[in-house]
């Protein structure tokens, strides 16, 4: 009877393992895993510094008055404009700052709306993390250079995890200051250094906030020393608040003011636009959020696209207030939406530049396109709805372009699709969405990293996907590469053992190692990708009690002996199953995998064998003997109602499971594998 | 070293494109795709199948027990072991209400046959009073006619009946009993809360045979806790020499609920390993058929001659009406399963009366018959009709059978037959079953093996199932 309960199970344990890497707020000093983006960002052009930049442009657009707006931009020319991005570590508070800004400046209303405002989507509610960077455009009055003055502020709320620092890049594009939280009981962590080097490498003012201040174990001196040592930065220049009471808020909005540079663009010059961030909505269609560099633009405007040449109607203009809101303009500096004829958030490449149709203009640089870095199979778990499928990431793509998707078939799992993630927690929250959003149910295969195999013919192939690999190529192998990255891991001194063992099990080298205040050690290493993507980060965790946080950022990829492990049901290679180790790696993997399959393939009719082999070398072997009894004795007094539905049960576990030869496995086991490292 | 390689924005967007306005299309295009075997059925099922007979069995449910057994969860009633049950108030209430639903029951055709088969199961029908078993009876013989050839069941439990008690039900005209022995063991009768020992299990059996009962049934359970192969063994040694014309057996199921469920786990000490258990079934197939009786249903085994023609209306697929807290009935296609709760079942036989409860919502659908006739026949020995069956559900369902067992007749656990009651070999069946089948008289039943197939019932059933659509 175990299929049934079986059957039953399922879903529970779907939910739950996508959910894995859900973390409960407040109770880790770090989340962290996997990234993929470049930490470095193609420097903007045009911070160009904040004396250059005194001249007015107040009368460089018509107001077309058709929009039903009150607020006239053409007040705020660029020496009333400041833009800043809140950046920090994970759950430093960035998301309740924000609230509190956007309050302060009579943006939302106080107590109105949920905490966190700007995380807007279900998973974000749900895990407490900001996966989306968010803009809003605020208005505050400020005694400036002696007179009050009216000046547009445009904050936009970061990510903290790791894994979405490509939105943190994004939006630093957009500015010219941060604001970078910190902790004040727990201090500089690893995303704190991530994102505090992010923008400084992108020149940007950088204005330390010391938060959680009313905490009793908050410790903002040893905090200050701490930004003095490593980053150099003032202590003098800390602003101390807590998000939470409200405490030292007031500082916040005159030192973005006083210590920001306004934006350095030029009013005079032809429209320069840059687009930081599309999705789709169901009324309005595509929209952009974009920051006007150089010009301004004018609903009606006829604009192009550097990067396709296609050409657009300006159909709605305006800011995120915090909703949409329409202007009719933007002007020079200024960051907000616009909405063109487009039909797919394809059309809006992330980094273009758009400019008015008739002007030539050098494109602006753009940023690097996000790093795809853990690739897995996702397959429609009920066989059949392939097409439910393919609609559904239809749709979240056009919302969440930073996953690549391209087709792929297996004979296990059928028709489905490769999608290259920006690390794990991005492929967690993907599925998470499809399932949430779009009401899609997905098996992922085991999630890999692309490996480069190169052989004597000189050709050479990027491995996205393990079974794509051949078991016995034409050519002769002549070099494996894998992808490294560089971890920064900051933890208690005294889990630096702990540490440094876990890092050399990882086939880790150490770069880096010192101690950041008394009690704090910080590490760098190099480590294979493979070996952070599944679970290493929960290792870390367990090993220091919850205290180290981890960051890391792509790095070279270097030569490493590396084999394909397949797995086999009764001698037959199950393709979805496959993966790529290293050599040393590969007796435990694949033992690792034939005890979990053991385990969650139920008996059936006939013995099962399970395989795990590299080319025709077996490497681990178990065998599941065949069911014995499957029988309900009793049917009494006719209920034959009651077992029907047993059986029924019984076959729609059989349905959701996938056959490969004559082996039914269930959806659970692809599941459990994606934990094996 | 080479760097990372990196995609130009260009080339970093999902490689599916469409736009937004398809969405609905394709949409639908999906939801109009999938085409089951069901609705192949639908349009074929063409003759009259058994259901739209009018029944000629009847189950009655006679609930009381003096107490609850460890692993029952039937709707029950325990009366506790001191009280007579004489007039006990609770026992002649409820033959009343019972009276009153057989009654009430709604009869479609005047054409109706006399009842061929009455079964009073429980419960333990032996503790109810002669004269109240007698009511019941000559309710249903004016409401609906009681054939004078009518095989009349009823469950006894040992300790609960003397001979003239037993003479007196056998004056009624019950004429097949069903003992309730379970096990030949002391501390195993005890170990499952049975009222009885073996003392009592061997009067029993001298009354049946004193008082001149010769078909009666001996009803055992197997994979009891802490049952060992050489107690199972002395059971159904000792059942073969007490000589009865039917044996039941019933593997045990733990049922979520009972006090079994809440102490023990199916394969895990006390209860027997799976193997063991398995093994227990065999063990019953051998020696019951070395001793003559013919395993004609997953749990049954008679005399030639003997087998519960009652039971056999529910394996054929033919109506029945059921009576009685819980009980289960099968009239005009619908299965109908009433309240387990007697405070609720006295509500239901009330709204019978008033004329207010029109069945449940009188629909059913083919795929459901199609269902049950397979998952009853294949506990038959007979097997499954495939010729009555095809031409109730179509061919193609047949055909579909045919592949999907294809693997279990090869492994043997699936046994094909042709017209004349002979086992088809496996090239024969490929041939037959190859692309270009047609309907053929080569092939005729579709049977479990015994005891191999009988043993994975559940499993090889609920493949026919994955074929039948949802
Ligand atoms: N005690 C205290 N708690 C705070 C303060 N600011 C934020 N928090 C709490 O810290 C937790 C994290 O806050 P968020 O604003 O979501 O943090 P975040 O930096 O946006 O997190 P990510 O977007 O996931 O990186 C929440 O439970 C907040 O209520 C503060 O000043 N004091
Ligand atoms: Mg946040």
């Amino acid at each position: 009877m175990g299929s049934v309960n079986r059957a039953a199970r399922f879903k529970y344990s779907q939910i739950s393992n996508l959910l894995f890497s859900g973390r409960s707020r407040g109770t880790i000093s770090a989340e962290a895993c996997f990234d993929s983006t470049s930490r470095r960002l193609i420097s903007p052009c045009y911070h160009l510094g904040w004396s250059q930049n005194a001249s007015f442009c107040s009368n460089s657009a018509r107001h077309h008055g058709k929009d039903s707006s009150s607020i006239d931009l053409n007040q705020y020319p660029s020496d009333k404009i400041r833009n800043f991005s809140i950046i920090a570590h994970v759950d430093h508070g960035k998301s309740t700052l924000a609230d509190r800004l956007l309050e302060l400046t009579g943006t939302i209303k106080k107590g109105h709306g949920q905490p966190q405002y700007l995380d807007k989507l279900q998973v974000e509610r749900e895990r407490g993390i900001t996966v989306k960077a968010q803009t809003a455009t605020m208005f505050h009055t400020h005694n400036f250079l002696g007179s009050d003055t009216n000046f547009l502020l445009n904050l936009i709320d970061t990510p903290g995890h790791v894994d979405f620092s490509y939105e943190v890049s994004r939006s630093l594009a957009a500015c010219q200051g941060a604001l970078l939280v910190v902790d004040a009981a727990q201090g500089v962590q690893a995303q704190t250094v991530a994102n505090f080097y992010l923008a400084f490498e992108s020149n940007l003012t950088v204005i330390p906030v010391i938060n959680k201040i009313d905490q009793p174990t908050a410790d903002p001196d040893r905090v200050k020393e701490q930004l003095k040592s490593m980053f150099d930065l003032d202590p003098n220049d800390a602003l101390l608040t807590s998000a939470k009471t409200g405490l030292g808020l007031e500082k916040v909005l005159p030192a973005v003011i006083e210590r920001i540079p306004p934006p350095p663009g030029k009013c005079t010059s032809p429209l320069r636009m840059l687009l930081l961030d599309s999705y789709y909505d169901e009324y309005k269609g595509v929209i952009c959020h974009v920051a006007v560099v150089d010009g301004s633009i004018t609903k009606g405007d006829k604009i192009s696209s550097a990067a396709t040449g296609r050409s657009y109607e300006i159909l709605d203009v305006g800011i995120m207030h915090p909703e949409l809101t329409p202007t009719g303009i933007l002007l020079t500096g200024q960051v907000g939406y616009i909405v063109t004829g487009m039909r797919s958030t394809k059309e809006a490449r992330i980094g273009d530049t758009l400019h008015h149709s008739r002007s030539h203009v050098e494109p602006l640089p753009g940023f690097k396109a996000a790093k795809h870095m853990v690739f897995s199979g996702l397959y429609p778990a009920d066989g059949s709805d392939f097409e439910a499928l393919n609609h559904a990431i239809e749709r979240l793509t056009c919302n969440d372009a930073s996953v690549s998707v391209t087709k792929e078939s297996s004979q296990a799992l059928g028709m489905g699709f490769r999608c290259g993630f920006l690390g794990l927690l991005h492929m967690d929250v993907f599925h998470q969405r499809l399932e949430q959003e779009h009401e899609a149910h997905v098996i992922s295969t085991v999630p890999t990293v692309p490996y480069i195999f190169e052989y004597s013919d000189g050709s050479k192939v990027i491995v996205q996907n393990p079974a794509s690999l051949p078991s016995d190529p034409k050519h002769r192998l002549t070099a494996c590469m894998e992808p490294t990255v560089i971890a920064t891991i900051i933890m208690p001194s005294e889990y630096v053992g702990a540490v440094i063992t876990l890092c050399s099990d990882r086939r880790g080298e150490q770069l880096e190692y010192s101690f950041i205040d008394s009690q704090r050690a910080f590490m760098k290493y190099r480590l294979p990708l493979r070996e952070i993507v599944v679970d290493f980060y929960n290792e870390l965790k367990s090993i220091t009690s919850g205290y180290a946080s981890f960051d890391y950022e792509e790095a070279e990829y270097q030569a490493s002996d590396l084999v394909k492990l397949d797995i086999l049901l009764n001698g037959q290679p199950v393709d979805a199953m496959a993966t790529i180790v290293h050599r040393s790696k590969a007796p435990r993997v694949g033992r690792e995998l034939v005890d979990k399959l053991k385990k969650f393939i139920d008996r059936q009719m006939f013995e099962i064998t399970i395989q795990a082999a590299i080319g025709s070398k077996i490497i681990a072997r178990e065998t599941l003997s065949a069911l014995r009894k499957n029988v309900l004795a009793k049917c009494y007094g006719g209920d034959v109602t009651r077992k029907r539905k047993l059986l029924e049960k019984q076959k729609e576990g059989k349905k959701r499971m996938k056959r490969v030869g004559s082996v039914d496995i269930p959806q659970e086991a692809f599941h459990e594998l994606l934990k094996v490292g | 070293m080479p760097k990372l390689p990196f995609g130009s924005v260009l080339t970093s967007f999902p490689t599916i494109t469409r736009p937004p306005g398809l969405f609905k299309s394709i949409k639908n295009t999906f939801e109009q795709t999938p085409q089951t075997v069901r609705q192949n059925a639908t349009l074929t099922a063409t003759i009259t199948p058994p259901h739209k007979l009018p029944p000629a069995s009847a189950y009655v449910h006679l609930p009381f027990c003096r107490k609850r057994c460890h692993y029952c969860d039937f709707p029950i009633i325990a009366l506790g072991s001191s009280s007579a049950v004489d007039d006990d108030p609770r026992i002649v209430n409820y033959i009343q209400t019972l009276c009153r639903e057989i009654k009430a029951t709604p009869v479609e055709s005047s054409a109706n046959p006399p009842l061929e088969t009455v079964f009073f199961g429980g419960g333990t029908p032996s503790l109810v009073p002669p004269k109240l078993v007698s009511l019941v009876l000559e309710t249903l013989g004016s409401k609906f006619g009681l054939s004078s050839e009518a095989e009349i069941s009823m469950e006894m439990d040992p300790g609960t009946f003397d001979r003239d008690q037993l003479r007196e039900f056998l004056e009624l005209g019950v004429n097949r009993v069903s003992l309730g022995v379970q096990a030949f063991q002391d501390d195993l009768l005890k170990a499952c809360g049975r009222a009885h020992g073996v003392k009592e299990v061997y009067e029993a059996i001298d009354n049946l045979k004193a008082c001149g009962v010769d078909n009666w049934s001996m009803d055992l359970i197997s994979s009891l806790p802490h049952q060992t192969p050489e107690m199972w063994e002395e059971s159904l040694r000792l059942t073969i020499q007490s000589e009865p014309t039917h044996v039941s057996v019933y593997d045990l199921q733990v049922e979520q609920g009972t006090k079994f469920g809440i102490l023990y786990t199916p394969g895990e000490f006390p209860l027997p390993s799976e193997d063991l258990s398995a093994e227990f079934y065999r063990m019953a197939s051998r020696m019951l058929g070395n001793a003559g009786y013919d395993h004609y249903e997953i749990s049954s085994y008679c005399k030639s001659g003997y087998l519960c023609k009652h039971n056999y209306t529910y394996w054929k697929c033919e109506p029945f009406y059921g009576f009685g807290l819980g009980a289960a009935s099968y009239v005009n296609g619908i299965r109908m399963s009433r309240p387990r709760k007697l405070k609720d079942f006295m509500h239901y036989v009330q709204s019978l009366e008033n004329g207010v409860f029109n069945g449940e919502d009188g629909r059913f659908e083919t795929s459901d018959l199609a269902m049950d006739a397979i998952m009853l026949a294949l506990r038959t020995s007979r097997g499954l009709n495939l010729k009555t069956f095809g031409k109730a559900f179509g061919f193609t369902l047949v055909h579909s059978l045919c592949k999907v067992y294809q693997p279990y007749m090869e492994s043997g656990h699936v046994v094909f037959l042709d017209d004349k009651g002979r086992s088809i070999e496996a090239d024969e069946f490929s041939r037959l079953v190859s692309d270009d089948y047609k309907e053929s008289d080569a092939l005729a039943f579709l049977r479990l093996s015994d005891p191999d197939g009988f043993l994975l019932s559940n499993e090889l059933i609920s493949h026919a199932f994955s074929v039948i659509g949802s």
